[in-house]
């Protein structure tokens, strides 16, 4: 975990709403797919936790949703060549197993993008089988990326691409054909809640990211909590974002 | 090289500038960043005398310059503190034991298992985010009279240190009750009772409805209550509310403080703390001070 001054080398968006960041630190950083920075905004007092979509040493790329003020400033204010301050590499990040050879990933909507960086991480070394839910064909972005997986099934709300239905029903259809070792999955929380309940019995381990509002992003101020099953608080930032889906309460 | 040293109730400190309760745990985290034996002194996160899980999130929202928080006191319980974090925590830097509680029974016990321990107790009659006790406490000069002399009774060795809450009628009157009622030291603000509302669903933002306004908007209301305080009492006062940087710390030493805590401005700068240390450093430096302790108060 450090503090870095990085330079943005490209700010530019991708699909409705959504935007791609690219910035170069000052040494190579190493991240673990599905961890997370926080980008400072001027004029705003709280950083932005977003995830990292891909670490390729000293090039970072995060991908957000402009939803509020801040994010919005980021959008129209930070162009290529200015300074941005970050904290990386945050959080725990997804953990494969070495005997857990086909892997299942289920995102939707930003859920993608921490699920970009496991593709990434994963393509080549493990069966990669990725659903991935858009809200319709103008939210789809990163071809490339997602295309890296051994196989790619795009689902959409409106059936204006692919499947017409949710990443999770898209999954369930093919789960008895891949027989995934694990599974990995951030999007809404109704997604999280859905693919819990369909892959209850199955003794096939889940992992989720989750998201919440943050204070620090290090673990100091216990604002970012999620309960968990023993009725215990996890901090999301620092003991997750990433949890086995039994362990917390969705 | 300024000398940034200062005593607090006989007790040196490095410097002035501490971490405030709430944003700094118990100074671990951010001791990942950078070594926090620079620091005066830590305040750590609230302690009760039973583990807390606190309120459901969201627990924190921003508004322009500030943001509100309502985390409800999570903690691990004195117990947990004193048995896992408060050894490392003193061999790295003074530690201010921030303590809560529901009843006057609460602070008596807590700060009795702290007694002799800590460098300070804090005194949280000022958190405006749990249900019974905190504020309840710091709102009215009686009872702040009452909860000071109980917990001095248990504090035989460690300074007490009351954490006023500025939601109230008269800041001097009841810095003048803490005073009285056998407070060696004040510190304040915490943080003033705010709302913000998400329009589009038409709710709250924060899940407790209400929450803690921090930040550089609050620092000309802490300015003053600093002011109005340490002109009301003879013991010294720990100023707080907004502080981004050093030039920030300066005007609250000025206004009568004798050191300072960093709250919000710990999430926006991880390295605030260190950063405004140095600042203070070069700020006496420029302008002829040699001990920062000179500027407590030193209004013209």
């Amino acid at each position: 975990m450090r503090e870095v001054t990085a330079t943005i080398l490209e700010n530019i968006r991708i699909a409705e709403n959504i935007y791609s960041l690219t910035f170069a630190t000052d040494e190579e950083i190493e991240v673990r797919p599905g961890q997370f920075c926080m980008v400072g905004v001027q004029d705003f007092p709280l950083r932005r936790p977003i995830a990292v979509c891909k670490a390729e040493g000293e090039r970072i790329t995060v991908c957000y949703q402009v939803k509020g003020a801040g994010t919005h400033a980021l959008a129209e204010n930070y162009k290529q060549g200015e300074q941005l301050s970050v904290l990386l590499p945050l959080g725990n990040g997804f953990y494969v197993k070495e005997e857990e050879k086909r892997v299942a990933l289920v995102g939707g909507g930003v859920g993608i993008f921490p699920l970009i960086s496991a593709i990434r991480a994963y393509a080549g070394k493990k069966e990669v089988f990725s659903y991935m839910g858009f809200r319709n064909r103008a939210a789809y972005c990163m071809p490339y990326e997602l295309q890296r997986s051994d196989r790619l099934v795009v689902a959409t709300d409106d059936g204006s691409m692919g499947y017409h239905g949710t990443s999770v029903q898209a999954f369930m259809e093919e789960i008895e054909d891949i027989k995934p070792d694990v599974i990995l999955s951030c999007g809404p929380t109704p997604m999280l809640h859905a693919l819990k309940k369909a892959t209850e019995g199955r003794n096939i381990p889940v992992y989720v990211s989750l998201e919440e509002r943050m204070g620090c992003g290090i673990g100091a101020c216990l604002v970012c909590v999620c309960e968990k099953t023993d009725g215990a608080h996890a901090r999301v930032c620092k003991d997750g974002p990433v949890f086995n889906i039994n362990e917390v309460v969705l | 090289m300024a000398d940034l040293s200062v005593n607090v109730c006989g007790v040196t400190l490095k410097n002035p500038v501490i971490p405030a309760s709430g944003t700094f745990g118990f100074g671990r985290e951010f001791n990942e960043l950078y070594d926090i034996s620079c620091l005066g002194g830590v305040a750590t996160k609230g302690l009760t005398l039973k583990p807390r899980l606190g309120n459901p999130v969201p627990r924190i929202a921003e508004g322009r310059s500030v943001i509100l928080n309502a985390v409800g006191l999570q903690n691990p319980g004195v117990d947990a503190f004193l048995e896992h974090d408060l050894a490392w925590l003193k061999q790295k830097t003074r530690v201010l034991a921030n303590v809560a509680g529901s009843t006057i029974e609460d602070y008596t016990e807590i700060c009795a298992r702290l007694d002799g321990l800590v460098d300070f107790v804090e005194l949280n009659i000022s958190c405006p985010n749990v249900k019974c006790g905190g504020m309840a406490f710091g709102i009215r000069p009686e009872t702040i009279g009452e909860v000071t002399r109980a917990a001095k009774k248990s504090l035989v060795k460690t300074p007490l240190i009351v954490k006023l809450s500025p939601n109230v009628e008269s800041i001097a009157l009841n810095a003048q009750a803490a005073e009285k009622g056998g407070a060696d030291c004040i510190s304040l603000v915490n943080t003033f009772t705010g709302m913000v509302i998400d329009i589009e669903r038409r709710k709250p933002l924060l899940a407790n409805t209400t929450g803690g306004v921090s930040g550089a908007g609050i620092k000309p209301i802490a300015v003053r209550m600093v002011y109005e305080a340490s002109h009301a009492v003879h013991i010294p006062v720990i100023g707080m509310g907004g502080i981004c940087t050093a030039e920030d710390a300066v005007e609250f030493l000025m206004a009568g403080a004798s050191a300072v805590q960093v709250g919000t401005h710990n999430f926006t700068d991880t390295f605030a703390c260190p950063k405004i240390i140095a600042g203070l450093n070069d700020w006496c430096d420029r302008h002829g001070v040699s001990h920062v302790s000179e500027l407590t108060g030193a209004l013209q």
